[in-house]
């Protein structure tokens, strides 16, 4: 067995550390040379690994897959250095009265972050069980012992694809559920897209333990500084959208030459989320760049108020008829943004970043632009 | 008489009990309870055609890309198109291969690992080199910092860990590194899917672009290093830790009835011409059957729906309604599941309403029987290796099904690097189409029966006004978790526990050990 040539443990060298905490430094307000090192302390200096619990409810795993894209940190890294993940069903060594155990002492001890995935099954409650539990009661108790709770992905969100009309199981995401149980004013962090983000999920962990608060949130509970900004308007096909290029059919001349999806479907002009900037799998491509159209995955009710995925949008006018900031302005979620947050926003994901003043000594992806 | 509930079973996709009643240190009888509904064919109901697949590939975010291919591939035949532009099918060949690859890595090492690899005991060893030691120390400041995390509370201390601790720490290391490899296969999927998991280049009529040559080399070096992995780490894996785990082949025979729809389509696009051709064994026989998609019928008795719902019909006329739930049993307590116990519904195959087990043991048992000669070596080649040379039937196990998932990984990503030679020969004779539009508004039924990686799946549809009237989709699981059909009849994952030893009803390392071993 050859086992030599390749890394047996993917180590997080000192550079690698400080790339990572580089786009936090940027998302928290640190700038300069020394934000990356001071982010790096700080995460350094927590006297043990931060616990996580993190339930699956309605889901269908594909947040926990995409987490195991992670790169700054890598998963394992994630899980042997930076955060101590107690429980999570699909990762975890124990199963049945053990997992149960590892779950009971971790949530007892009230000192742990929660993280969803999934939505919760409030119509039929035994829709979703788990050791003779609904996820009604589990989330509940949970969420009220947790130090913070993030929802990952949009069924967490906002119940996702099994809340789809007619919603059978009464499908709900954490902060509509919690509302329901009398709990007036959640706090969650939503972190929604279909999968949720490995890159999301970590920069929203990072943001709490560094930080210790709650980043700024839109009105549906997403943290402005990734979700701060239309796909439309980051979207490397932008220019052919103003210029009236189109693809007409899959296939044609125009999908040749990477011009708008706009009229075979594309949902950018109507979602918030950072895809065309942070990109997918360690930043090499994001569903845009695969020829097909956005669908709106960042959105709450996406699969009714954006589908039919592949007819367009309603309600846009084309190039000629309005300027392009009027069509981010005029169109999608309620969201927060103002310049301020568009400046965040941008700083955050390396969009400024890359090869910037503000970040350019660690902040660059060594993988982007590959075309 | 014990009774045994695990629930959580947990590094699976899903949510599931298991409940088993053991006496004398063996199991005598089982049943598998899915504890999750979400309702898929009521709310796909009435959408459009060319995005249902959207909807489709959430079924699943483990194996995505196979729900893709048989939603799109079930609505194409609806509307009357038999193959797609042969370009089209190179690209799907390569999302699958792709996600094949990273699926199966996944399942042994990280979902499956544990059932056979004591990470504590990686701290008696005796590192060989700079790098297992650099895995060992860091093992040691997880253990000395008393935060174990995912590996708090297993069974460490029960006796059925066999392996020396050189080889627990050298696993170990490797399922560390395999955390990287499946990030290679996830990621040349994505340089053509746009992310992973959930993709987004395919639509009803082919794909929507064809890739870069760019985009293809970046493929083939991806799913390079994912294939010396396979070849130079978990191969050898296997066959060095089967040997401390021969009894495998002792327990999980199960129902001795295979089921593959096939995958990997050659030019032809026949089913029967696939890398993993489709086929069927019944009763045990190994001989090679012919089956029909039209074949599966579902019941639901003892499932969590209507007695009516099921009984029998084909899965375009079950649906998921009405819904009749009724309470498990406590955990702790006496009592066994009685009447209804199971959100899936009972998939029974043909006349003989036959439970089917699915899966890379079904796969490679009927690639073998087909004669397809990179089957046949590896078999041959495992059964020496275990001291059964010749007698494919000591396969029909625990054993079996976990040697014929890396067998399967090995085959899949041989090809890999095949299709995309494939893709670059077209593009060399500007065979460049990968799409052609379809009439939406055309009435018809359609099916697709292409595998996932844990088995057979089967998507049907009708379409009519431009709409879907039903959709029905059959995923391995609701074969290999069947619960008992309308006459009592175990499903195969139940079949296979009865039987498994338990050396400790609280610890029943076994039974995770047989749930695993299907992948569920």
């Amino acid at each position: 067995m050859e086992h030599e040539e390749m890394s047996l443990i993917p180590g997080l060298s000192r550079r690698d550390f400080l790339k990572s905490c580089g786009v936090l430094a940027s998302v928290i307000g640190l700038s300069g040379p020394m934000a990356a090192p001071r982010v790096a302390k700080a995460l350094e200096q927590l006297a043990k690994r931060p616990a996580i619990v993190w339930s699956c409810f309605q889901e269908c795993l594909g947040c926990s897959v995409n987490l195991l894209q992670s790169r700054k940190p890598n998963p394992a890294n994630l899980i042997l250095k930076q955060i101590s993940l107690n429980y999570h069903e699909a990762v975890m060594a124990p199963a049945g009265s053990q997992a149960e155990k590892s779950f009971r002492e971790t949530v007892d001890s009230k000192d742990f972050y929660y993280i969803v995935e999934g939505g919760i099954a409030t119509g039929i409650p035994n829709a979703c069980t788990i050791s003779g539990k609904t996820s009604m009661e589990i989330c509940k108790d949970t969420y009220q012992k947790a130090k913070a709770t993030i929802a990952i992905g949009t069924c967490a969100c906002y119940g996702g694809i099994q809340a789809a009309a007619p919603n059978p199981s009464g499908s709900k995401g954490v902060t509509d559920f919690l509302k329901s149980e009398g709990i007036s004013n959640p706090t969650v962090i939503n972190s929604p897209r279909c999968p949720g983000n490995a890159d999301d999920t970590v920069a929203i962990l990072l943001y709490v333990l560094v930080k210790k608060a709650l980043p700024e949130l839109d009105s549906q509970g997403r943290p402005t500084f990734l979700f701060g900004q239309l796909v439309h308007d980051n979207c490397e096909r932008r220019g052919h959208f103003d210029a009236g290029e189109f693809v007409e059919v899959f296939g044609d001349a125009g999908s040749e030459k990477g011009w708008c999806l706009y009229k075979v479907g594309c949902k950018g002009p109507v979602a918030y989320a950072p895809c065309p900037v942070t990109r997918w799998n360690g930043d090499i491509s994001w569903p845009v760049m695969a020829g097909g159209p956005c669908i709106g995955c960042s959105e709450p009710d996406f699969w009714d108020k954006q589908s039919p995925f592949y007819e367009k949008a309603p309600g846009i006018k084309l190039p000629g008829d309005i300027t392009p900031t009027q069509v981010g302005v005029g169109l999608g979620a309620l969201t927060a943004v103002g310049i301020g947050a568009h400046f965040i926003g941008q700083a955050a994901t390396g969009r400024l970043g890359k090869g910037g003043p503000q970040e350019g000594d660690e902040t660059g992806s060594d993988e982007g632009g590959k075309r | 008489m014990t009774k045994v509930v695990i629930d959580p079973i947990t590094r699976i996709e899903g949510h599931l009990r298991i409940t088993c009643e053991v006496e004398n240190g063996v199991v005598k009888d089982a049943w598998n309870t899915a504890t999750m509904f979400r309702g898929f064919e009521i709310f796909m109901k009435g959408r459009d055609p060319k995005g249902i697949w959207q909807f489709a590939q959430r079924i699943c975010g483990v194996c995505p890309t196979p729900h893709a291919f048989n939603s799109v591939r079930a609505v194409e035949t609806a509307l009357g198109m038999d193959k797609v532009p042969d370009s089209a099918r190179i690209v799907r060949n390569m999302m699958e291969a792709a996600q094949l690859a990273y699926d199966h890595v996944l399942w042994f090492y990280h979902l499956n690992g544990f059932d056979y690899v004591n990470v504590p005991n990686t701290l008696n060893a005796k590192a060989a080199t700079p790098g297992l030691k650099a895995v060992q120390d860091q093992v040691k400041a997880v253990v000395e910092s008393g935060q174990l995390g995912p590996f708090a509370n297993m069974y460490w201390d029960h006796p059925g860990y066999m392996l020396p601790a050189e080889l627990d720490l050298e696993i170990t290391a490797h399922y560390l590194q395999a955390l990287e490899i499946q990030q290679k296969a996830c990621d040349a999927s994505a340089m053509l899917g746009g992310r992973y998991p959930m993709i987004n280049n395919y639509v009803p009529g082919g794909v929507t672009q064809m890739p870069s040559i760019e985009d293809i080399e970046y493929y083939v070096s991806q799913m390079s290093m994912v294939k010396d992995f396979i070849d130079t780490v978990m191969l050898p894996d296997l066959l060095a830790i089967a040997p401390y785990y021969l009894d495998l082949a002792s327990y999980g025979k199960g129902v001795g009835n295979f089921l593959s729809w096939g995958v990997l389509d050659e030019k032809s696009q026949d089913p029967y011409d696939r890398l993993f051709p489709r086929g069927g064994i019944f009763d045990g026989k190994l001989e090679l059957q012919k089956v029909s998609l039209e074949d599966t019928r579902q019941y639901t008795k003892t499932s969590w729906f209507g007695d009516g719902v099921g009984a029998g019909k084909h899965p375009l006329n079950v649906g998921q309604e009405p819904i009749e739930f009724t309470n498990l049993p406590p955990i702790e307590g006496e009592a066994f599941p009685q009447g209804k116990y199971d959100w899936t519904q009972a998939v029974r195959y043909g006349t003989e309403d036959r439970p089917m087990e699915v899966g890379p043991l079904a796969q490679v048992l009927i690639a073998y029987l087909a004669g397809r000669p990179e089957a046949k070596k590896l078999v041959d080649d495992t059964l020496a290796a275990v001291g059964h040379a010749g007698d494919p039937t000591v396969l029909l196990s625990n054993l079996g099904r976990v040697a014929a998932r890396v067998i399967k990984a090995k085959i899949n990503s041989d090809n890999a690097i095949r299709w995309a030679e494939e893709l670059l020969a077209n593009i060399g004779k500007g065979e460049t189409t990968v799409y052609e539009e379809l009439d939406f508004t055309k009435t018809g039924t359609g099916q697709s029966g292409w595998d996932a990686p844990r088995g057979a799946l089967a998507h049907y549809t009708k379409l009519s006004d431009s709409k879907v009237d039903t959709y029905a989709a059959v995923p391995p699981s609701n074969w290999n978790l069947s619960p008992r059909d309308d006459k009592g009849v175990r499903g195969p994952v139940e079949e296979a526990l009865v039987g498994t030893p338990v050396a400790d009803p609280e610890k029943p390392l076994e039974i995770l050990r047989t749930v695993h071993a299907f992948d569920p």
